[in-house]
Parts: C-alpha cells; structure tokens; sequence
C-alpha cells in the first residue's frame, strides 16, 4: 500500500495560503472572528495520484466490474481510478462525468491483484466532480443529496409510517419523483416501520444481559432502525443468546450512500459522530458489530482511506459483521448443530452481498445455514445485484441496475428455494423487486434456530409487544 | 557557383531547429540535417527545467539574467510547451543559512522574483515536501516539454520554407582548399519522410554557409575537416516517476550539486541530475548507482520518492565547453554559456561557424545570436522576431483558455490533449471518424496519433515525441501495437512490424533501468501479453527460417 492511501493533514489548520505575497494579510486575519477552521483537507486536496503506482494496467478490475459490463459508455475502474488520478495536475478539477455511473459496489477493489485504492480513488474523485461541476441548484445534485441524505428524511416518515407509507406507494408520488427528481417509479419505496429499533430499545429498557467481558456495541445504520427493526431485533437476541451485554450507542448514518453520491463533506459529518461514539464504546470494552455488510465496509475501509479522525483506525479495527464476529468468538456451527427452524424458513437463495464480499465474507452465510437442519441455502452465485444502495433508484440507472442484476434473479429463479437470503438491504430490496420472493437476513433466521421456535419469535412482524418479543428471547 | 541552400544548419536539437527557425523567419534558405530524430541528441535527454536562472543567481549571474529574460519570453511565445509551474529553491537543516541568503539576493540582483516561504508554507505548496524542510525561497521555474517545443520550432520553419531531413547523418564536409561549401549526408531511407525499409541513398548538400549544431558531436563533425572542437561531453542521469510527487520543481537550496532537482513533467516527476565527463557522446556506462544515489538523495526532500515507482532512466550528455588553455579540472565548474566558434577567425577555414555549450532554456536567444552572425556573414540585414512570433500551437492561446473543447473526449484525456496541441486541437482534434484512445496512460486519441504520422512518416519514435504516446506506466506495452496499426493502411505490413520493433525497443532501453517493484510486474506482463496476444518472444514471421507451410494440412 502506498502513502497515497494516508489522507494527507496539512497540519496548517488556520493558515492562509500566501501566495498573494508577503506577509501583509496576516494581520488582518487576526481580526477575522468567524474564520472556519478547517481541519481536514478538503476532496480535492486529496492527492492520490501516487495510488496510480500500483496499477500495471492489467484491466482485471475492468472486466470484473458490473457495470462497465452492461453499459458500454462507462469506461471502467481502470480509467475511473489510476489512469484519470495520473492524468491529473494539482489543479486539475475536471473530473470526467462517468464517475457518477459507478455505482460504488467496490467490486474493483477486490478484483485489483496490485492493492490499488480504486474505490477511495472513486470516492475522492465523485466528490471533487459534485464540488467543482454539478451545479447545486440541479434536480441531480438535489436528488442525490436527498437519496444520501435518507437517513435526515426517514425520521420524519416514521414518525407517522402509515401516512409516509401510503404516501410513499401513491403512483402519483411516484411519478412526481420521477419527473422532479429523477427517482425511478419503477421501484416500491421501502416501508416504514410502525416502531423504529431505537424506540423498542428504549421501551424495552436496553440490555437485558450485563457482561463486562463480553460487550458489544451495535451499530444498526438507518435500514434496520427504520424500515426493518426486526433485523436488528434478531441481532440483540442472538447476541443476548450467547451471553454479550449489547450497547446501542448514538450514531449516524455509516456514510456510505453518501460516498456513493460523492456527498464526501455529508459523509464527514456523519463519519466523524460515529467515530467518536464508537470509540467511547470500544474504550468501553465493546468490540463494534453491524448488521448490514456496506455499514461495516464502511467504518472499516473507507473511514480509514477517506478521513482521519483521532480514532479512526481504532474503531476500524475493532468492527465486525454479525456473523463473522460469532463464528470468530463464539462455537457458531456447534450451536446451530441439531436446531432446525419451524415452517416459516423454508429453502433459501442466498445472495452475497459485494460490500461481503469485499470483507472476504461471501462464503460464511452457506456455512452457518448448513448446519440448521430443515434448511438449505442456495448460493446464487457471485454477480452483483445491480442496485448498489442509491444508484439504482435513479431514473438513469434503473435499466442498467436492472440488466446487472439479470444474472442473480435468474439463478435465484433456477435455485430451489422462493425465499431469498442476504445481509445487504439494498441487495434485498433489489432480489425482492427483481423475484418477488421474500427476502430474509441471515440473523434472523440465526435468531428463529437459536429460539429453538421461529414462529413464537415472530420478531417480524412489527406490532408485537416489547414484552412477547423479549420474552421469546430470555427463552433462548 | 550556385548553392543548394543558402545555409545548413547541421543537427536537430534545440539549437538547430531554433536557428532554422530564426533563419526560415528572416527570410534566409535554410535547410537542416539531423542524424536521427529531433531531439535525439541531448535536447531529448534533459531534464525539462525551464530555468527562472535560480540556478545559476550565485555562481553565473549573466547566465542567470538571460535564464528570467527567455523564461519569460517562451512563456509568450511556446505556452504550450511550458507549464508554469514555479519552482522551490528548498533548505534543509543542515543546509548554510549563508548561501541561502546569497541565493535570494541573487535573485533579486538578476531580476529573477523570488519570494521566501517557512517550511510550513512551502509543505503547503507541496504537500509530499520532508517535514524538516525549514525553509524555501520560491521563483518561477517552469516545466517545458523539449520534444514538442524542438518539433513546434523545425514545423515553423518548415513554414517559413525551410527544408527538414531527419534521419539524414553528416558524414563529410565539402572542403575546397580553405572554405567548407557543404556536406555529405546519409539517408536512412530516402530523401523526404522517413519510411522504413526504403533503400538509403547518399546525398550532397552545398550552402552558402554551414553552421555546426551537434552539440556534444560537433567536434566529431569538426575532425571531418580537420578542425578541433573541444566539446567535452559530461553525462547526467534522469530517473522518470510514474506520477507526480509534486507540482513545482523542487531544487535545493545549496551550491550546485549532483541530484538536486525534482522537475514534474507532463504526467511524470523527473529526478536528476549528475555531471561527469565521458569519452565519447555515443558510448558511456549507464550504472544503476547513480540511478540509487539520485532516488536516495533526492528522497531527503520529498521522502515519498524512495518508495515510489520509477517507469525508466535515462542519460544525457552536456556539450560542455571551454576554451582552450582554460582547464577546469571538475565538470561541473565549465561554464553553461555557449560559444560561438567562427572557424574562419578561429582556424582560417571560412563557410562554417560551430555553436557549442549552452542550455536549453536559452536556445533562443543563442538562435538569435547565431543568426545575426550568420545574417552579417551573408549579408542578409533582416531583423530577429522570434521573441514575439509565437510557436504553432501557441500563436492563439487566449482563445483555448477561454473555452476548452472536449472534442466528444472524457475530460482528462480532452484537457490533456488541449494542453499538448495548443491552439492546432481543433485542427487535430475535430474529425468526423472515431476518435479512440489509443494510449490510456497518456490519454492520447487516434486523431493525435494521425496528426503525428502525417508530419513524420512511418517514424512511431517521431509520433511519440510529437504525442506523448507510449510514454505512460506501461512503457508502450498496451500501446505500441495501436500506434503501430494505426500506420496501416499508409503502410505496408512489413513497415509496420519494423516501426513497432523500433518502437518498443526504444521503450525497453529505458525501462531496464527500473526493473525492480511495480514496474518489474509490469515489464513481466508486458512480456507475458506480447508473447501471448502476438507471438513476440519467437515469431517465426520474424526468423531468418521459412515457415514450412507444406506442413499444416489443409484444415479439413
Ligand atoms: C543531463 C542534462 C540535463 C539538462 N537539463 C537541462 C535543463 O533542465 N534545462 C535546460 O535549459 N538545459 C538543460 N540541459 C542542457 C540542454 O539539454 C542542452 O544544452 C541542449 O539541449 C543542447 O541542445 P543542442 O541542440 O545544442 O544539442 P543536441 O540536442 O545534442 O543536438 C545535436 C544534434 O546533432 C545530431 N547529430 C550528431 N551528429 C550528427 C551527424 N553526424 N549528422 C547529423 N546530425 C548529427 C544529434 O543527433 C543531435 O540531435 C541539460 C543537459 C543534460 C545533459
Ligand atoms: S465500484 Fe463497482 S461499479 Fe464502481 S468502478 Fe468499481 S466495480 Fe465498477
Ligand atoms: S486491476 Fe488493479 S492493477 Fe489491474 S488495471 Fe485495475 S487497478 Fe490496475
């Protein structure tokens, strides 16, 4: 890995530059009262041009990415990342538009034999062309900051889900979001839930297991507080099942559709709460899990290659996937052995997620479900499913998302199951609109195994009581 | 006794094209004769410092105040070969605060703006700079792109008449008695453009007056009439990066030395240089210490390029000069002023004047120079204009600046090629055919490539000086064979496998200087690819041996 890779602290916080000659100006500065400190360097002062040293061209990355496959006028990761960075002058700011067709699934990363920083490279370069070309008064730039944003209009929705929901699913909000924001009608907006996570959580009074040699903090990102609380109502209980005390910390969202929407100084804000609340945790004796795999690629690989926050590479260190955390610590398998789960799980298609498998995880979900009896999972292979978070919900998009994910929906057709199984929300959404079958995450079919009893679990269906729910858990 | 030309000027660097040039614009009959392509001497082999004379503000004043004037005159005339990029005189600490204090009033002595920064502004300039850089005196220094300027000023005096052979070797001097009247040349391939495998002839060129350009080979031209020029030729390395650690060329700040600057070139930073003297300009060791010593010590001001990956290195040799009776024992103490050698004066031999010394920085007002003694000696009385003429590429700037095209390319590779072809991009750039990228490291299209082809023949080395092409990461290993195709249908098959041999062979000879790390992985699949895609580790096409045809069957 080369230096490139160390965002760069010019340590020169309050400075000006001085270029304008000598020294005159410093005396005014002195008297400027609202002079913006400016810690960390902007996008485009990022310099990864050295990160183009790695890179011989091999085109592995080109011929592994999505969407260069579908889409003739994307020139790729190879050009997108090394060859456009080498190219560049220190003021060089006219990024090439393509950057926004790239819809972040990091694929490229994990194809590149040479440890390339393709991704960051993506990621700095979107940001500098949203600040230097895309006007801010455009509907895309609206758009975009709105689908990054989700997070800031999702409290809202749930606040009154059922209104949001029916609003949501209106055709004519949907035509108006495609007509005035460039959101594909195509697609369902995801549901609501009645009760946030969060809100159960507090009702339910927290941790119901003190342990202070085993501590978690989970950090459940914007999908599972909001739209699907029974996600990570199946994470507490399977960590309460194995004796973890689990703390629920402040957060915001993980950033990554922010990144996805070169919204890099959004992602700052966000990236810099979470780091700071996650620290404290882990100075707390918590190792940081999540549930969803782009939360946890991104606090471990991209707050690392993109900020550098005192702590930053702590926390990265000390997060986890859900189910690659118990399969390290824990005797997952010996566990799972001799449970089953009742008639609500049947066979499964199982979809790795990219953000999985850039963490090297795609191959322990089929493991973990083998030893469940009555249930076999069906690995549908290693395509992308096309939607990468926000890039499928944009009008512009929606096609070549659509022609990605052909080849998941077709062996999720061929396998034998009419569940689908996957830890990405994202992904589930898109295998949901592509099959219509319904689509589990894998902790919650861990969850319904542990119970011995899926059904009396019944972590699903939203308007159970704190009580029941709970309950179900101290049973396991 | 009628003359072919009125004057030949002998050698295609940066001296003879800019006295072509000079001599073509007042009207005089030129012609000029290169042994290779442009710039294959030095001119080619430098370093790509457009000196602001910062260099030279202790130790050769005059030197220094000619740099800031033709500094500031190419800026004008070839902006589309210079980047102004400034330059950081940069002091360590264990560097004399004396001499740093001599270097800035230097500059203010000689005119040359010289701004001093702390060590924590100059790091904001340049991010990559060490930490214990304490302080650094910034001027405007600026990058030029020697093949394209050279080219831009042989073009112009093309246009102004002049006749250009390449690849045409000097091999005699015409000498009547006391008097040179002309040369013998050698075509590589025919009068004209070079096409390879066209028979070479011989040719004789008379003149009214002959002017020595070679450089570091004029006294091997001078021996062909038994007159002595003592060029002492004085080699330097270069070592290219693949990516730029920085954006302004970085010096240090102490009495000159050997790798002590970092010049950021095109897409590329280039280290260099050293100074010692050889033997003979076309035959000298090229020792991969002095490629380590150059990356280590230059490592103490920006320690990023110790790590970092090297795409090739090269040498160069000085046409140092002194004269006679002077004897400076160390290289690096003989003057960088040129000498104008009239041998008429000087040995009693008239038609031939012989131009040694110099840089490069100041090529034109040498030209200048040289042209007015050549103009007195003829009689000619017009006056010099190409401080103001600007270059092709260069004469409407303005109106690039304010709306760059894209021409339908992405935006890197339509920044690039603007900056490369100055104001001629529409004239390149604007075609009704596909337009693909034919060098991905460079961003370098078809269209620049046809440009190229059209102004020097079946020559890839020419195209590649003209574009840029093939002198990316990859060394010409993805892009050869495009450049190459790209010579069909004008040539026939057999051209074009020797252009690209020559081509790629050209490309290796640099490259084996950086086999180590990322750009030993990537001479490996280079191999690996070529032989592979197109059998170039043993075409039998390419063998002294018959392909036995008889022995394949007839495919049913
Ligand atoms: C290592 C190094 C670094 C340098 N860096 C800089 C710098 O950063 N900035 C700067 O301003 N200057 C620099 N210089 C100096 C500068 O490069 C030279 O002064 C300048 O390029 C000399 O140009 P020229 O035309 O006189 O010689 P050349 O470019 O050598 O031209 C002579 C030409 O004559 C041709 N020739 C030779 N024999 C024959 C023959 N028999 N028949 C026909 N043609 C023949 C050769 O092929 C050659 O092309 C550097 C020099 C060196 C060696
Ligand atoms: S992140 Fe995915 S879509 Fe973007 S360039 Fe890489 S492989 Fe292609
Ligand atoms: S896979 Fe890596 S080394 Fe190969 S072309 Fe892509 S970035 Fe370069």
């Amino acid at each position: 890995m080369s230096d490139a890779q160390r965002p760069i602290d010019d340590g020169v916080p309050s400075e000006q530059p001085s270029t304008g000659g000598a020294g005159g100006g410093d005396g005014d500065d002195d008297n400027d009262e609202f002079e913006p400190v400016q810690v960390f360097p902007e996008a485009e002062e990022m310099d990864l041009r050295p990160g183009a040293d790695s890179c011989y061209k091999c085109s592995t990355c080109d011929t592994n990415c999505p969407v260069a496959e579908v889409d003739d006028e994307f020139p790729g990761p190879k050009f997108q990342g090394p060859e456009q960075w080498r190219l560049k002058r220190q003021d060089d700011h006219d990024i090439d538009e393509s950057v926004m067709k790239c819809s972040n699934c990091m694929r490229c990363d994990s194809a590149c034999p040479s440890s390339v920083p393709l991704s960051q490279m993506h990621n700095t370069a979107r940001a500098e062309y949203v600040e230097e070309n895309m006007s801010k008064l455009s509907r895309e730039y609206l758009r975009n900051r709105m689908l990054a944003n989700y997070r800031r209009l999702a409290p809202l929705a749930s606040m009154f889900p059922r209104t949001a929901n029916v609003v949501m699913g209106l055709s004519v909000t949907k035509w108006l979001g495609e007509k005035t924001l460039g959101i594909t009608s195509e697609r369902e907006f995801p549901e609501f839930a009645t009760e946030t996570f969060r809100e159960w959580w507090t009702d339910r009074g927290g941790a119901k297991v003190e342990n202070e040699d085993k501590r978690i903090a989970y950090f459940h990102g914007c999908y599972s507080n909001y739209n699907t609380p029974e996600v990570a109502k199946a994470l507490v209980h399977v960590y309460e099942h194995f004796g973890y005390e689990v703390m629920v910390p402040e957060q915001s969202c993980s950033g990554t559709p922010m990144f996805a929407n070169g919204m890099l100084e959004d992602a700052r804000r966000a990236a810099e709460t979470n780091v700071r609340e996650l620290a404290a945790a882990i100075e707390d004796g918590a190792d940081v899990i999540a549930s969803c795999s782009s939360c946890s690629m991104s606090i471990r690989q991209e707050y690392p290659e993109l900020f550098d926050f005192e702590d930053t590479e702590t926390v990265a260190a000390n997060t986890w996937d859900a189910v690659e955390y118990l399969r390290v610590h824990e005797d997952l398998t010996g566990a799972l052995e001799n449970t089953a789960v009742g008639d609500e799980f049947d066979d499964m298609a199982y979809h790795a997620p990219c953000h999985s498998r850039n963490q090297g995880l795609d191959g322990q979900t089929i493991e973990v479900m083998d030893a469940i009896d009555g249930i076999d999972a069906h690995d549908v292979g290693d395509s992308c499913s096309g939607i990468s978070g926000t890039y499928g919900w944009k009008e512009e998009n929606y096609e070549t998302s659509m022609k990605i994910g052909e080849e998941m929906f077709e062996h999720m057709d061929e396998a034998e199951a009419e569940t689908g199984l996957t830890e990405c929300p994202t992904c589930s959404m898109q295998m949901e609109h592509g099959t219509g079958y319904e689509i589990k995450h894998t902790l919650e079919v861990l969850e319904a195994a542990l119970g011995g009893d899926g059904a009396e679990n019944g972590a699903g269906s939203g308007s159970d009581t704190d009580a029941g729910t709970t309950t179900a858990t101290e049973s396991i | 006794m009628a003359h072919d030309t009125a004057v030949l000027v002998l050698g295609g660097g940066s001296t003879g094209c800019g006295i072509a040039r000079d001599l073509a614009m007042r009207g005089v009959d030129v012609t000029l004769v290169e042994r290779g392509n442009l710039t294959d001497g030095t001119t080619g082999r430098m370093h790509g410092l457009l000196h602001s004379g910062g260099r030279y503000a202790v130790s050769d004043q005059a030197s220094a105040t000619e740099c800031i004037e033709e500094n500031e005159i190419l800026r004008e005339i070839a902006s589309h070969c210079v980047e102004e990029t400034g330059g950081l005189f940069v002091q360590r600490p264990e560097d004399s605060d004396e001499y740093f204090r001599e270097k800035l009033e230097g500059c203010r002595d000689c005119g040359i703006p010289a701004t001093v920064l702390s060590g924590r502004e100059a790091r904001k300039v340049e991010p990559y700079l060490a930490d214990d850089v304490s302080r650094a005196i910034q001027v405007p220094d600026g990058a030029v792109d020697p093949f394209r300027l050279c080219v831009a000023n042989a073009l112009d005096a093309e246009r102004h008449g002049a006749r250009v052979e390449t690849h045409a070797e000097v091999i005699d001097l015409l000498r009547d008695g006391d008097d040179i009247y002309g040369v013998e040349i050698r075509h590589d391939s025919g009068p004209g453009k070079r096409t390879h495998k066209s028979p070479g002839t011989t040719e004789e060129i008379t003149a009214e007056y002959v002017v020595n350009a070679t450089g570091a080979w004029a006294g091997q031209i001078g021996a062909m009439a038994d007159l002595d020029v003592a060029v002492r030729p004085s080699k330097g390395v270069m070592t290219i990066m693949n990516v730029r650690q920085v954006d302004t060329v970085i010096n240090r700040c102490r009495p000159k030395g050997d790798a002590d600057i970092i010049v950021p070139h095109e897409t590329t930073a280039i280290l260099g240089t050293t100074d010692e003297e050889v033997a003979d300009p076309d035959d000298y060791p090229e020792e991969q210490w002095e490629v380590d010593m150059m990356i280590d010590t230059l490592a103490e001001l920006v320690p990023i390029v110790e790590e970092a990956r090297t795409i090739r290195s090269f040498w160069g040799v000085r046409p140092l000069y002194e004269p006679p009776g002077t004897g400076t024992q160390d290289p690096t103490d003989i003057t960088r002023d040129f000498f104008l050698l009239d041998h008429d004066e000087r040995d009693g031999v008239s038609g031939m004047s012989s131009i040694v010394g110099g840089k490069f920085t100041t090529y034109r007002a040498m030209a200048e120079e040289i042209s007015d003694h050549v103009c007195a000696k003829l009689g000619v009385s017009a006056t010099c204009t190409t401080a103001e003429d600007p270059l092709p590429g260069s004469e409407n700037i303005s109106v690039l600046e304010e709306g760059m095209d894209d021409f339908g390319l992405r935006s890197p590779i339509a920044r690039r090629s603007n900056q490369r072809l100055g104001n001629r991009a529409a004239d390149v750039l604007e075609t009704d055919e596909p337009n693909p990228v034919v060098c991905e490291c460079e961003g370098v299209t078809r269209a620049e490539v046809q440009d190229a082809i059209d102004q020097s023949g079946s020559d890839l080395n020419a195209v590649r000086i003209r574009t840029r092409a093939s002198m990316g990461n990859c060394q010409g290993g993805f892009c050869c064979q495009n450049m190459a195709t790209e010579l069909h249908p004008r040539y026939d098959e057999e051209t074009v496998r020797e252009a690209l041999d020559e081509l790629f062979e050209e490309r290796w000879k640099g490259e084996r200087h950086a086999l180590w790390g990322e750009q030993l992985s990537q001479a490996m699949l280079n191999y690996a690819l070529h032989a592979t895609t197109m059998n170039r580790d043993n075409d039998p096409a390419n063998g002294s041996t018959q392909v036995d045809y008889a022995q394949f069957d007839g495919g049913a």
